[in-house]
């Protein structure tokens, strides 16, 4: 069926995209980003900013109600559910990252695992149903980030995740609903009035509000439209509409179902080793070269002293650049902090921003010695982005050493073990390891899981054991 | 003593949290008490639409802390932020309600969250009318400072009217934020946290404009800028600079294309409310404020043609020409729902020719294809004179008959009756009132309403007045 709008083809894909279209390597991609996903956000559950919308959400229980991962002890509704679970896996900055720049999953995950838990009874939904859900929230945001030229590049006006997040959840969740083709517009069009927050609440608190309320509302805009609200037909087609976010904006239809060309297929994700900023990622990597080098020509100790300066050459890219961070969000957003940290330790971990290691002595004094260059071969995006880090001792002496691609890049990504390892660190900071061992299994079976609710039941913690035999596949 | 203030963002804050009852004047005290009333009243009439009821049954599912009302629901009662929001899908339902300039809807992003709130607060702490008055008049205040920002830049040939992101998405949000923040006597961190959370909060595109989305936008406002003030009442931090200019990286910037903002004044002795220079225009029939200049101008040229033909002969019409601003969002030739009937020039124009006037039952389904409405439509062009600009402060509605005979008629309207210029009289905005609340309400608390606006300032619980809509 050809649509003449753009908005009405998006609805028609979204309406018509089932499992055979699932190709196996986005099968594969996918699901690591689901287990990455899960594992951030149940880390995520222990951060400060996570316990204040944990209470606030509070107040708005009631009968109907989803799981909140990493907790047994309440429920929320879906919506709130959403929203917190949301919120958690933002919480650190530890999340996916695509290209062009969104975090996808965080926006899609947890509506449709909120979602999965709402529908009554009978009705059950199964892995795949969930997996297919996710890939239409994953690939929708794709898509929109491609009709801007502005979008390739990483953002200085709106927060991603707020533009194409909130139409994303929104269109994973009209496909979990199964809503009609009429519906899914709709849904997408009532979305567009929620999309949309300023960058400059990156690197504070709030930035992590912006993942859980581009699930939340994403999942309320198709909760309305299943009830029928309507809005713009042409939500997509307009500058007025989605094109409100852009300077640029030029919307294309997707491919033909025939044989659906995912996204996924063509562009993986990154996976984040530690929780910050994609950009510093090749910070950290290069930092740590330079320190091996370092130690290696010093008797195997690093000669902090010795040091003068240090030059940091990374893209100009205003939200990361903080000198003096001083919370543990501004220095997830600072190219020095992460380099001078990686200087000293090595590598990066979720220990390196706990607030003792952010104020150290000897962090703060190698802070002052550093220094950016924006050398202008350096473009600002992920896909092109490199990295140099120069030590210059006081005797005049200099160590380099670059970093085109870090390792959990799409170009050079995290093997099976590393996904894992990362998982379980993560998760069992707030889960059984049963329960962290039924997250993985259920996952990497996803496609064969016939009801989807045992993941919320192992997120929720509960009695693993006895529902790891309850664990039936095929 | 004026104190220099470091960042735009803590004069705001600081505004907020220090500004008293004591720095209303009487004239801003009475406009607002007008817009108060007016704005229940078309929440009334509006919780009779099909928008309210998807919203209401959508809300239902949350309702376990449920202490606030619901407008035209005696007895229902709904979670705090939602019934904000559904009662700000009502306010905004029918494009009923008030209209302010620069163009925003004000009040529907203010009063709900107000309303609710007050229902929230335990017996001991309840906002007295004062307070609650001061409250409405915060918001509207950081809502028009957002805008007179860019007032310096109107020209006259500029066009004015929002293109990309519909105002009350982008202002009402932090109007209510700052409302609900001064309601609810947050100190002035959390104040200016309560907007830096509300600017991720805010901003909807213009294209849900003349759809059955639109009334989301007033909704959202009202209840997102209410959760933005929870938050930062539980202490959630977003950027102190938010409504700074941060090169490189936007923060309230990022909905406008030029920005460029001032710090407001500390409210220390005197401080100018803007409603005090800038009254607000309300709304005589549901349609966009553009309209009711079309529609005087029309009823005027009406009458002409019935002095001339002796009565309202369509088949002597060759032409009608309406002169028009230029606002792709409001020329609709041949709307074919009551979201965009309310928002074509054209339709009201051929309504009051029609018609002889333009009220609820213009907008209904079988009126908006009536058979003699479409055959005066098609013989509808319209025309953008440079000098008419699209600003409600300096905009014109020019109708002209073009007769078969060759005669041609005129009516224009430069100030309709309900605009700040030619405000509605009491008894008319009292008629208004009683028409919209009567529809759902028993008389006796449609006049109890009436009096509790009128006394706002002497009442020592403003939650009574939630609790008696």
């Amino acid at each position: 069926m050809l649509a003449k709008t753009v908005t009405g083809n998006f609805a028609n894909v979204i309406h018509g995209l089932n499992a055979n279209h699932l190709t196996d390597q986005v099968i594969q991609r996918s699901k690591r980003m689901i287990l990455d996903t899960l594992g951030v956000g149940l880390l995520g559950t222990s951060t400060e900013v996570y316990h204040k919308v944990k209470q606030y959400s509070k107040i708005y229980s009631s009968d109907i109600s989803s799981t909140i991962w990493g907790h047994l002890d309440f429920r929320l509704p879906p919506l709130y559910a959403a929203f917190v679970n949301g919120v958690a896996v933002h919480s650190m900055d530890f999340d996916d990252t695509w290209h062009p720049a969104t975090h996808p999953s965080g926006a899609v995950l947890p509506a449709v695992i909120a979602l999965s838990e709402a529908f009554p009874q009978k009705k059950k939904i199964s892995g795949l149903d969930l997996l297919l859900a996710f890939n239409v929230g994953i690939e929708v945001q794709g898509r929109l980030l491609r009709f801007s030229n502005e979008a390739r590049n990483i953002p200085k006006r709106f927060h991603p995740p707020t533009v194409v997040g909130t139409i994303g959840s929104a269109a994973a969740c009209a496909k979990l609903l199964a809503l009609d083709r009429v519906k899914c517009k709709n849904a997408l069009a009532i979305a567009a009035s929620y999309a949309g927050a300023p960058l400059a609440n990156a690197a504070t608190q709030t930035k992590p509000l912006h993942i859980g309320n581009a699930a939340k509302h994403g999942l309320e805009a198709a909760c309305l439209a299943s009830q029928d609200l309507q809005g713009n037909k042409q939500i997509l087609d307009m500058e007025s509409g989605m094109g409100a976010f852009y300077t640029d904006y030029s919307p294309q239809s997707l491919p033909t179902l025939q044989s659906y060309a995912w996204l996924l297929d063509q562009q993986d994700v990154a996976i984040k080793r530690f929780p910050a900023h994609l950009g510093t990622h090749w910070v950290a990597d290069a930092a740590s070269a330079v320190r091996r080098k370092l130690v290696e020509s010093s008797d195997n100790l690093l000669p902090l002293d010795k040091i003068e300066k240090v030059i940091v050459k990374v893209p100009e890219v205003k939200y990361v650049n903080r000198p003096n961070p001083n919370s543990e969000h501004e220095a997830r957003h600072s190219f020095q902090f992460v380099a001078c940290s990686a200087l000293l330790d090595g590598s990066m971990s979720v220990q390196s921003f706990a607030s003792e290691n952010i104020q150290r002595p000897a962090l703060r004094e190698l802070l002052c010695k550093t220094q950016l260059q924006h050398p202008a071969d350096n473009k600002p995006s992920f896909e092109s982005l490199y990295c140099e880090v120069t030590v210059v001792l006081q005797d005049g002496n200099t160590i380099s050493d670059r970093c085109d691609t870090f390792y959990g890049h799409w170009r050079k990504p995290l093997k099976k073990e590393d996904l894992e390892k990362k998982f379980q660190s993560n998760a069992s900071e707030v889960l059984p390891a049963e329960a962290t061992e039924g997250i993985i299994e259920t996952v990497y079976n996803l496609e064969k899981v016939k009801d989807c609710s045992i993941l919320s039941k192992f997120l929720s913690g509960q009695s693993a054991r006895a529902l790891s035999e309850k664990l039936r596949l095929l | 003593m004026n104190i220099l203030w470091e960042t735009v963002t803590s004069s705001f804050a600081s505004f907020i949290h220090a500004v008293r009852p004591e720095h209303l004047t009487k004239t801003v005290r009475y406009r607002s008490k007008r817009m108060i009333l007016d704005s229940i009243g078309v929440g009334l009439m509006g919780s009779t639409t099909p928008v309210f009821d998807i919203a209401l049954q959508y809300c239902r599912l949350y309702s376990s802390v449920a202490v606030s009302s619901v407008y035209g629901r005696p007895g229902m009662k709904l979670s705090p932020t939602l019934a904000a929001f559904t009662n700000g899908v009502a306010t905004h339902s029918m494009d009923f309600d008030d209209t302010w300039h620069p163009a925003t809807h004000p009040s529907g992003a203010v009063l709900p969250a107000l309303l609710a709130a007050s229902q929230m607060l335990p017996p001991s702490t309840k906002p007295n009318g004062l307070d609650f008055l001061l409250a409405f008049n915060v918001g509207l205040e950081v809502q028009g400072r957002d805008f007179h920002w860019l007032t310096w830049l109107f020209h006259a040939h500029t066009c004015t009217f929002p293109l990309r992101f519909h105002p009350p998405s982008v202002v009402g949000t932090m109007g209510s934020a700052a409302a609900t923040a001064k309601l609810l006597s947050l100190s002035m961190t959390q104040c200016a946290h309560a907007l830096g959370i509300a600017a991720s909060l805010a901003g909807a595109p213009m294209a849900n404009a003349a759809t059955q989305a639109k009334p989301l936008h007033i909704g959202n406002a009202t209840r997102l800028g209410f959760e933005a003030a929870l938050l930062a009442a539980r202490g959630m931090e977003a950027n102190p600079v938010i409504l700074d200019d941060i090169p490189g990286c936007s923060g309230f910037s990022a909905f406008y294309s030029v920005y460029q903002p001032k710090p407001l004044s500390t409210p220390s002795d005197h401080h100018e409310f803007l409603l005090e220079k800038q009254d607000i225009a309300f709304k005589r029939f549901p349609a966009h404020l553009g309209m009711h200049w079309v529609v005087d101008a029309a009823l005027s040229v009406r009458n002409l043609f019935i002095n001339y033909a002796g009565s309202f002969s369509p088949s002597l019409i060759r032409t009608i020409v309406l002169k028009i601003p230029v606002s792709k969002y409001i020329n609709r030739p041949f709307p074919s729902s009551e979201h965009q009937a309310r928002h074509s020039f054209q339709f009201n124009a051929c309504t009051a020719l029609l018609d002889g006037e333009v009220g609820l039952s213009s907008f209904t389904e079988s009126s908006i294809h009536r058979q003699e409405l479409r055959e005066l439509l098609d013989k509808v062009v319209v025309e953008h004179p440079e000098d008419n600009v699209a600003n409600f402060d300096k905009m014109y509605g020019e109708v002209a008959l073009l007769l078969h005979s060759g005669d041609v008629l005129t009516g224009k309207c430069d100030t309709f009756y309900g605009h700040w210029r030619k405000p509605l009289s009491r008894e008319s905005l009292l008629k208004k009132f009683r028409s919209n609340a009567s529809h759902v309400l028993p008389e006796e608390k449609v006049e109890t309403i009436i009096t509790m606006v009128d006394n706002l300032e002497n009442m020592s619980d403003s939650s009574q007045l939630a609790c008696s809509l």
